[in-house]
């Protein structure tokens, strides 16, 4: 039997690796911003603390900067509705 | 959409698939150059920092008050060339 992809399966595919794309620039971003001390190979506390604010913080941003995009899709819809709207009358 | 011609489903499709993955994309390159322009790389807290909030609130709606622009004026430089191709002879 052949098991043929179906729409949903695509999407789910789609935001898995839209997901693991932004786990490897968040891990790259905060490795470059916060590990500095190569003379040991174990993570600094200093280190450990920073790269999980960097994390937490990239997510705080990631979720105002998606609610500011949604308000902003919002309002040219909204114009778009009723720039259509005026061409009809 | 009246006056315009008539699209296959198909195509349709593609097209919207490609509208997704543009819009897609270009959140991505917006959430990364936000990122950059507004969150200085020392990581004392986990929280957004006021100005750091305000920062983001204005990088969104300047980045896509430009994307417009660059849109817009894209859209009318390649329409002046492509009527300029018209009006020029084939080459060869």
């Amino acid at each position: 039997m052949q098991v043929l992809p179906t729409d949903v399966d695509k999407e789910q595919v789609q935001s898995f690796k839209e997901f693991l794309t932004s786990y490897n620039k968040l891990s790259e971003t905060c490795f470059v911003d916060c590990i500095f001390d190569f003379t040991t190979r174990e993570v600094k506390k200093k280190e450990d603390k920073c790269a999980m604010n960097c994390m937490e913080k990239f997510l705080k941003m990631n979720q105002r900067i998606s609610q500011r995009f949604q308000e902003f899709q919002m309002i040219a819809n909204e114009n778009a509705l009723a720039a259509a709207k005026k061409l009809q009358q | 959409m009246a006056g315009q011609p008539v699209i296959d489903e198909d195509k349709m499709k593609l097209v919207q698939e490609l509208e997704i993955e543009m819009m897609s994309d270009m959140y991505n390159r917006m959430t990364q150059a936000c990122h950059k322009k507004c969150i200085a790389p020392k990581y004392a807290e986990n929280e957004l920092g006021k100005g750091e909030a305000v920062c983001i609130d204005r990088c969104v709606a300047k980045y896509l008050d430009v994307h417009e622009r660059v849109g817009k004026k894209l859209t009318q430089i390649s329409m002046q060339e492509e009527n300029f191709m018209k009006g020029q002879p084939k080459p060869g």
